[in-house]
């Protein structure tokens, strides 16, 4: 069966087609018995679809929204969840370009493994034997040299 | 010149509470509640699957309809955007819901929702244990269903919305509507057909 027949067996379940398109299907399906078959079995399981009625509104329910409504303009719009969409977007706008800006400079910052002819702050993070330093002891490093003339003197 | 009679489409009065609320008229809100908590309920409940949950879930979609009171552009009825507003919470509860268990690794392979359990309005003990059994089997079902095709399920089939009003509400086309609806019916045919011969060879084997 194509999707469209498909989808005209439902509207007719539901009275959504049209007088004429219904009685166009009505007819085809007298003509095709597994049309009309396949259109009662969506009958039928459309029937057995059964939840129980609802349950009652509780007393007292429209004071306890009330009182959180009022509560919340006591608080006044100092709330993310309150604040306007305009605020939140601005919010997350500046986030965003807070990490990529982070990102970006993280991406550019000289790295532990650069090559030995770097200069600067690349030249801090090795000692001379060749061993790797943390960032933070090429900073040390660093402060070192600028104090001492270049002879490191230790590590943090 | 000519004039034309034009209709003009009635104005839900919930905007002007609407608008009253956004002007600061608190007091403007409780009315909008009044005549639209019934209905938010039985959706909660309906999509939830869960009285206490849906009572809370119905009280922060209020809550949400407040805070958006401002920004809100009339347009239509304004059940049509409470629904929107209760349907994209409750979805994003079953998501947390579905999340939580995932984590916890305890989820029931075939227990998506909590206990369901309603009043009970039938007259005699048979019937009202059948209608239990009904009613377990259609929460199943539709606990099973995705969450797109069970928003559609919920909204036409117990809510009685039309595909246009349905449309409005999750913000698709009336195509799209009736595309989850039929794919929906499908799951639950089959759905109720594996029920029915667990439940005859089960007699059988008795």
């Amino acid at each position: 069966m194509t999707s469209g027949t498909e989808h005209e067996l439902m509207s007719l379940l539901r009275g959504e087609l049209a007088a004429e398109e219904a009685r166009e299907l009505r007819a085809r399906m007298r003509r095709e018995p597994e049309l009309a078959a396949d259109y009662r079995r969506l009958e039928q399981t459309w029937n057995r679809l059964e939840l129980p009625p609802p349950s009652p509104v509780p007393p007292g329910f429209t004071g306890r929204i009330m009182a959180r409504v009022r509560s919340e303009k006591a608080n006044g719009s100092l709330s993310w969840s309150s604040a306007p969409n305009w605020v939140r977007a601005t919010a997350a706008a500046s986030l965003l370009a807070g990490a990529l800006l982070g990102i970006g400079v993280g991406r550019s910052w000289p790295t532990a493994d650069a090559s030995p002819s770097s200069e600067g702050a690349i030249a801090g993070l090795k000692v001379s034997s060749g061993e790797e330093l943390s960032l933070a002891a090429g900073y040390w490093n660093l402060i070192v040299d600028s104090t001492t003339g270049g002879e490191p003197e230790g590590r943090p | 010149m000519a004039t034309e009679s034009v209709t003009a489409p009635a104005v839900d009065p919930g905007w002007e509470a609407l608008a009253k609320v956004a002007a600061g008229d608190v007091d403007a809100f409780a009315s909008l509640v009044e005549s639209h908590q019934e209905r938010l309920l039985r959706l909660c409940e309906r999509l939830l699957g869960d009285t206490e949950e849906a009572r809370d879930a119905a009280q922060d979609v209020f809550l949400k309809a407040y805070r958006k009171a401002a920004d809100v552009r009339p347009q239509g009825q304004v059940y049509t955007w409470l629904y929107r507003i209760a349907v994209n919470h409750c979805l994003n509860k079953l998501r947390r819901r579905k999340l939580v268990r995932f984590l916890r690794l305890d989820a029931p392979a075939d227990e998506d929702s909590p206990t369901f359990d309603p009043l009970d309005r039938a007259a005699d003990p048979a019937s009202s244990l059948e209608a239990r059994r009904r009613w377990q089997a259609t929460r199943k079902a539709i606990a099973k269903l995705p969450e797109n095709q069970r928003s559609v399920l919920v909204l036409v089939r117990f809510e009685g919305l039309s595909y246009k009003q349905v449309a409005e509400v999750l913000g698709i086309t009336e195509g799209a509507v009736e595309s989850r609806l039929v794919r929906a019916m499908r799951r639950l045919e089959a759905a109720q057909e594996a029920e029915s011969s667990r439940v005859s060879s089960a007699e059988g084997a008795r």
